[in-house]
């Protein structure tokens, strides 16, 4: 008897095998879709649907995804997103063309070129003192009703469908990458050698606005939500961005204490994203609470290593993604990409716990015709019992 | 323990004021820097190099490193021109069009210029034309950065416009880049890290790699 998508979801969470590997795309930043592809893909598969942006955010560069495609991707969850507040996405939609866009941090982004911006306006770049963060008055007002208003309603609808697990995501709670987003990451990072307590009193203030708004954000989800993601990316290329003793020194108290206080006021699962290669904390990650791992870069280091990750790890912790965006999906062959999204499921789905995606976000360069290859290669090949 | 392998130490741990103390003090009197630079600074920054190439050290500790160096190489910048110091060449390195990301660029600029190199550092989103004034300035390697799939393909025109110029090579790194890619481009050279895109550039300049 085939499973709801939502039913599908929860089963592989569990880590028990559902019917087939569950396939999530298009429900956020990080598993979402850029407008270039996802025009090509509406192009392909005949839909006409508008060109609107997740958060109501332009400079972001990623695809609100319309229902018909979600349901041509066969994607088996649905976003809930918050909002920037009305007045800062009101300032941002009536400013000076191709000026900054700067969000309720004081933080934002330049523009380098058409549809495409750049992180690079750090509102703290000087800061090395509490209180330099105290005198600092562009704190974010995490009480500003419109950033949930319609939070309720959109996850209500979706229980009530009960069609799709439903996957909540608030705009970057990740407190390191926030640090860098009002430091600059280089600026951050060597704070935390020549001044760690004013690191660790900058990661702890991000942390209780991220807390701020995430306990409204769930009061408003209620019982209507299956997955909370946060994150924070943390590793590279080849190794992690920070040593293990440092991550463990700085920011795993935070992010322990964060999935506490999300898991005090929801039974929905956690997941956290973190690019690169991050297998060296993935025990740390399990303690503190993590359900789900995204998005298993395997072209990083010894992410690239499934079975030992799936050995090590499978028992404990979902694996989400784990499709490659740097070579698989922007150059490779249709057939490239099959064989790919056929060999991860293979070893990382027996027993569940495996969820398909893009590694990243599915980036301009990346042809349509390769992510409809990428779900139909999990409808093709991730029944289970796997072959 | 000598005033050498103090410094060593204390470029390898980022010490900065213990650095600029001491590099300070072979300024005032008025001893070799240029012996300093190349027996005690430099080695000491590629040792941190490998550490970070070998997963020991991470990246703020590089950065730190990196600094401390920089502040040194201030410091004694002016004694090493009076004395006739001569750089082993001169370079440019830039991220291209498109490309903000500048922290694994800015790592490779000071170990180039630890390493002896006169350093012409473009800054980020780098036209060709940028890179074709720096060679007209007389840069003799061309070192593109690039940290995305949707901005490394703005390495093939600028190894085009120098594919023909036999006296100007183009090195290039970044996150997503690799030999094969390198090659696909044209280029003469591929750093994996910061460390090693000092050997690529000096390879590509027939110079023999470093002792170890």
């Amino acid at each position: 008897m085939p499973m709801t998508s939502r039913e599908r979801v929860l089963t592989t969470i569990n880590h028990e095998e559902p019917d087939r590997v569950p396939i999530v795309i298009g429900v956020s930043n990080a598993t979402g879709i850029k407008m270039k592809p996802y025009r090509g893909i509406k192009r392909s598969i005949g839909v006409d649907a508008p060109d609107d942006y997740i958060y109501d955010w332009p400079e972001l560069g990623t695809a609100l995804i319309d229902e018909a495609t979600m349901r041509r991707l066969h994607s088996d969850v649905r976003g809930v997103l918050d909002l920037e507040p009305a007045t800062v996405r009101k300032r941002n939609s009536q400013r000076e063309p191709h000026s900054d866009y700067i969000d309720s941090w004081g933080s934002g982004q330049t523009e380098i070129g058409p549809d495409d911006w750049y992180p690079a306006v750090h509102p703290l770049p000087d800061a090395t003192s509490v209180a330099d963060l105290d005198a600092y008055e562009g704190w974010p007002d995490m009480s500003d009703p419109t950033r949930v208003a319609h939070v309720r309603e959109a996850a209500r609808r979706l229980a009530e469908e009960n069609e799709y697990a439903i996957l909540a995501t608030p705009w970057l709670l990740f407190p390191f990458e926030r640090a860098h987003a009002m430091q600059g990451m280089d600026v951050f990072l060597l704070n935390m050698i020549d001044h760690p307590d004013f690191a660790r009193a900058l990661l702890e203030k991000i942390a209780g606005y991220c807390k701020q708004l995430m306990g409204r954000f769930l009061d408003e989800l209620g019982d209507n939500v299956d997955i909370i993601k946060i994150g924070d990316d943390l590793g590279t290329q080849k190794s992690l961005m920070i040593s293990p003793r440092m991550y463990r020194s700085f920011l795993k108290p935070i992010h322990a204490d964060f999935i506490s206080f999300i898991k005090e006021r929801t039974s929905a699962k956690v997941f956290f994203h973190s690019d690169g290669d991050v297998a060296p904390l993935i025990d740390d990650f399990i303690e503190i609470g993590v359900d789900i791992l995204n998005p298993i870069q395997t072209n990083a280091g010894t992410m690239s290593d499934l079975p030992v990750l799936k050995k090590r790890f499978g028992d404990n912790i979902v694996f989400c993604g784990a499709i490659d965006t740097d070579q698989v999906l922007p150059l490779g062959s249709v057939e490239d990409v099959r064989q790919e999204v056929r060999r991860v499921m293979q070893i990382l789905g027996p027993g569940g716990g495996c969820m398909i995606g893009a590694v990243h976000t599915v980036m301009n360069d990346v042809p349509p015709e390769n992510i409809l290859a990428m779900v139909d290669a999990v409808e093709e090949f991730g029944r289970y019992p796997l072959q | 323990m000598s005033i050498k392998d103090e410094l060593w130490d204390a470029i390898v741990f980022a010490e900065r004021d213990k650095v600029d103390r001491i590099v300070q003090s072979a300024v005032d009197n008025a001893e070799d820097v240029a012996e300093l630079l190349n027996e005690t600074m430099i080695p000491a920054l590629r040792e941190v190099g490998d550490q970070f190439s070998a997963g020991e050290v991470f990246v703020p500790e590089m950065l730190a490193s990196a600094k401390a160096m920089r502040h040194a190489i201030d410091i004694i910048g002016p004694m090493l021109s009076q004395s006739g110091h001569k750089p082993i060449a001169k370079v440019c390195i830039g991220s291209v069009k498109g490309d903000l990301h500048d922290i694994g660029k800015n790592l490779v600029a000071i170990m180039l210029k630890g390493s002896g190199f006169d350093v012409d550092d473009l800054g980020v989103n780098c036209s060709v034309e940028d890179y074709e004034a720096a060679v007209q300035r007389g840069a003799e390697v061309v070192c593109l950065s690039a940290l995305l799939t949707t901005t490394r393909d703005a390495m093939r025109p600028v190894a085009d416009q120098f594919s023909d110029r036999d006296e100007v090579k183009v090195v290039v790194g970044g996150a997503v880049i690799t030999q094969e890619f390198a090659d696909a481009i044209g280029a003469d050279g591929f750093g994996i890290d910061a460390a090693d895109a000092i050997r690529a550039v000096r390879e590509c300049l027939g110079l023999a790699a470093v002792p170890a």
